[in-house]
């Protein structure tokens, strides 16, 4: 079965579940909201009007105002942008380190390994959360700080997986051909056994970006994740707690945004793993 | 109580007793400390009996920030003094109309060439452990005050005093090389009991700051930190026992978690933020159980700049800044018209306010006129003026759980960026925005707040000496003219001739803005309705705390774990 044919396959099975198609649209719906705010809002998100203050959803409002009077669609849409821009960087970042140290310690063993995978260990020690609280408090709110933080506490899953990957397949004849072929160590790991790796390696992005985008929502939340006047969704949300007893819409549009999105993560992810490996099904 | 006018940082509390004698920066909007002009709304709708005055029940209170230190000497911020305020007295206090009174001196002579103070101390007082106040304890305060061991803001006042001395047990005399006009309120200054206190030469690390032993009408009991503190009602007290039995202060670090203590009981009094006041007060529900009450609490918010800042060293820029912010949006945005645009660092309604000051109405076409002068001209990305190639790009700090001034820097940074400034804002931690960014000056600019004193004397907060780490001119305002003035309004008792050095600090304030004052919060407090005595007053509602009670049918905790 050759690359084109299994992708296709791989489409085909995901297509037959529907809650894999629902996910996927939800995802697919945030992005070009994401995209393209401008399709549904032309308000400018920190346009500040006191004389509107916590105004209830209208028609000049879709979804309401907050506490300073800004349109809440138009904060949720850029937010949108906020928030999925980090999930999807964050993880990269994790995907990228994660990479490199499953296949390290996949494919040297011994000491290597050992060493890697202790280092795994010990990351997995932290509580995550706190550590990145920790850290911001040490580096700074900012976006690309808190990209920067949630790709480096968020590896360990996917380095195990692809050591695990890794050293399976590099038992495999196609990797002794090209190591007789005289490939490289480089060679063989990136064109030879990461190719290998990827569809679980995809399964776990696309379930990591919804964790990194609640790591995200509740660091904003917290205030110390995205600073306002930039809205994130979790920033949002916290207006709406202050105010949650007669501002509703303060605190149900970010929440089910949120909600939304990493359901929609969560079962476009497992559906993607189902259908690259239908062995895994109902596992 | 505490007495005199010096500066403290008001951290964070709405606290019931009021700490109004140091200046403070203060980390809420509108702290419980005494207003003036009490426009206040009448208490409640009168609909509750008064009831008979009975001993008992306890006032739980909240508070976002916690107790640094017991020992007022040594912390700056609100917390720490309204809590500092129940177990502690001065030889004098300030009464419900903001007038100099006794408290634990009986009466005072002052001799007719203003240089020397006379205390005639009160012989009822004991301390909590049971031993006698005298003036020995008023000595070694004095002592501690000026002892260079001692790390406080306030030492300013009693280095003036040429010699102190205590003639009988009940008898201080203070004399000065000459006439100190602060004088008398600086005596308010918490006295410390000396039996317990020596032979610890750093005061801010003896056991006392942490379970504090003084003359008030309460004793401490307990401090759980981060959680809550709890005083119960001293027997002995000078002024007889008061009537509430146990006064618990509850850390809330969130206005909105405190307001739903509130609501649910969890809480007696807090002080209300405008948009609680304004849109969710008004429930039979809320109007059953609590009374609110009004006024112009003793404090402003302000803008304020490191003026060793090369962009705000220029006084045009700041001017420009001024005229930049709309201080009126602020004041309905924020604070839902409930306060005043601040003109300067002094109450309207008191004698040293001087409204004749220049003003600096809306106005972004005067800033960016005012910014091109300056050298500031257009051309940077995003409509971002530039100067040499620099952008005019800076961070606002402010401290976290303060949604007022949250809201007031998302406006602030709306108004700058129409001019063609590019400000970040950034909050911190309040511990952390004052020990390792305000004191250490690693600011470009910020929001803060200073409480207002009766005494007018702002000598610590303006003075081109008061510029280090522990010392509250943090924005390193330096004026040859403004020094001239302080120290002419100490040095006189005439409150004629003490207007008019006040009147022109406040004119030269004003024209050369090395803050950008903001707003004069109102204090909104509600308490409990079955708290009865409460009688507003220009002071506030806290003067006299000691007399407020719950009749014996309403008294709602009727046994305490001790």
């Amino acid at each position: 079965m050759n690359g084109h044919s299994m992708l296709r396959e791989t489409l085909r099975r995901l297509s037959r579940n529907p809650l894999a198609v629902a996910g996927a649209a939800v995802v697919l719906f945030f992005c070009v909201l994401a995209l393209f705010p401008w399709l549904v809002s032309s308000h400018d998100p920190n346009r500040i009007d006191i004389l509107k203050i916590l105004e209830p959803p209208s028609g000049a409002h879709p979804l309401g105002t907050d506490d300073l009077g800004r349109d809440v669609l138009a904060r949720m849409l850029h937010g949108a942008r906020i928030s999925l821009s980090v999930g999807f960087v964050a993880e990269s970042i994790a995907i990228g380190i994660g990479l490199v140290i499953g296949l390290l310690a996949g494919y040297y063993g011994g000491k290597v390994d050992s060493l890697l995978m202790r280092f795994v260990d010990i990351m997995l020690c932290f509580p995550t959360f706190f550590l990145i609280l920790a850290v911001i408090a040490f580096i700074g709110p900012s976006i690309w700080n808190i990209m920067f933080i949630i790709g480096v506490t968020g590896w360990m899953g996917v380095a195990r997986l692809v050591r695990a990957e890794t050293l399976s397949l590099k038992e495999r004849d196609f990797v002794a051909a090209a190591r007789a072929q005289g490939a490289g160590t480089a060679r063989i790991l990136f064109r030879h056994i990461l190719p290998n790796t990827l569809a679980p390696i995809l399964v776990a992005a696309t379930l990591g970006v919804a964790g990194a985008i609640l790591v995200e929502s509740g660091l904003s939340f917290l205030g110390i994740g995205v600073q306002p006047p930039t809205p994130s969704w979790g920033n949002i949300l916290t207006a709406g707690k202050d105010n949650i007893e007669f501002a509703w819409w303060l605190s149900l549009f970010p929440g089910l945004a949120i909600f939304l999105t990493v359901l929609g993560y969560n079962l476009l992810g497992e559906g993607i793993r189902d259908a690259v490996d239908p062995r895994l099904k109902g596992r | 109580m505490k007495t005199k006018s010096r500066p403290r940082r008001r951290a964070a509390a709405p606290r019931i007793l009021p700490a109004l004698f140091a200046l403070l920066l203060f980390a809420l909007a509108a702290p419980l400390l005494p207003g003036c002009g009490g426009r206040g709304d009448a208490p409640g709708t009168g609909d509750a009996s008064p009831g008979v005055p009975a001993h008992g029940d306890a006032i739980v209170e909240g508070s976002i920030g916690d107790v640094s230190g017991f020992l007022t000497a040594v912390t700056t911020d609100s917390a720490s003094h309204g809590a500092a305020a129940y177990v502690f007295n001065g030889l004098v206090r300030y009464d419900k109309d903001l007038k100099l009174e006794g408290d634990l001196a009986e009466s005072w002579d002052i001799s007719p060439d203003g240089k020397k103070i006379t205390f005639h101390l009160r012989k009822n007082v004991k301390w909590h452990d049971g031993a006698p106040f005298t003036s020995e304890d008023v000595l070694f305060t004095y002592r501690k005050m000026i002892d260079p061991k001692t790390p406080t803001a306030y030492g300013e006042d009693f280095r003036q005093v040429r010699r102190a001395h205590a003639p009988d047990p009940h008898t201080f005399v203070a004399e000065y090389d000459r006439p100190f006009a602060p004088a008398l309120a600086s005596w308010g200054m918490h006295i410390l009991p000396k039996h317990l206190l020596e032979g610890h030469p750093d005061i801010s690390k003896s056991p006392l700051n942490k379970k504090p032993v003084g003359t008030g009408p309460y004793r401490f009991a307990e401090w759980k930190t981060g959680e809550k503190t709890v005083f119960d009602a001293y027997a002995d007290y000078h002024e007889g026992k008061p009537y509430i039995a146990r006064v618990v202060t509850r850390v809330i670090p969130d206005l909105a978690t405190m307001f739903l203590e509130l609501k649910s009981g969890g809480l007696d009094l807090m002080n209300l933020t405008p948009l609680q006041r304004t849109r969710q007060t008004e429930t039979k529900q809320f109007r059953k159980s609590f009374n609110k009450y009004q006024y112009l609490s003793s404090g402003y918010t302000y803008l304020g700049f490191r003026l060793s800042h090369p962009y705000f060293k220029e006084k045009k820029v700041r001017q420009a800044i001024a005229y930049a912010v709309n201080k009126k949006e602020i004041i309905e945005g924020v604070l839902f018209g409930l306060g005043q645009e601040a003109t300067g660092p002094f109450k309207p309604g008191t004698w040293p306010y001087n409204p004749d000051v220049k003003r600096y109405p809306h106005d972004p076409a005067k800033a960016k006129e005012l910014l091109a002068e300056a050298g500031w001209k257009p051309g940077g990305r995003d409509g971002v003026l530039v100067k040499d190639g620099r952008r005019f790009e800076f961070t606002l700090l402010t401290n976290a759980g303060n949604e007022s001034r949250a809201k007031t820097a998302a406006i602030l940074q709306q108004n700058l960026a129409a001019v063609g400034i590019k400000m970040e804002i950034r909050t911190l931690e309040w511990a952390a925005f004052i020990n390792e960014f305000v004191k250490k000056r690693k600011f470009d600019a910020l929001i803060l707040g200073w409480s207002i004193t009766p005494d007018p004397d702002q000598y610590d907060i303006w003075h081109s000496s008061k510029t280090g780490p522990d010392e509250l001119n943090h924005v390193g305002y330096a004026n040859p003219e403004v020094d001239r003035l302080l120290e002419e309004g100490r040095r006189t008792f005439d409150i004629e001739g003490r207007k008019k050095a006040y009147s022109r600090i406040q004119e030269i304030l004003a024209e050369e803005q090395p803050l950008v004052f903001l707003y004069y919060p109102d204090a909104l407090p509600a308490v409990h309705k079955r708290i009865r005595g409460i009688v507003p007053a220009p002071a506030g509602i806290s003067y006299n705390f000691i007399q407020w009670y719950v009749p014996k049918g309403e008294q709602r905790y009727t046994t305490f774990q001790q």
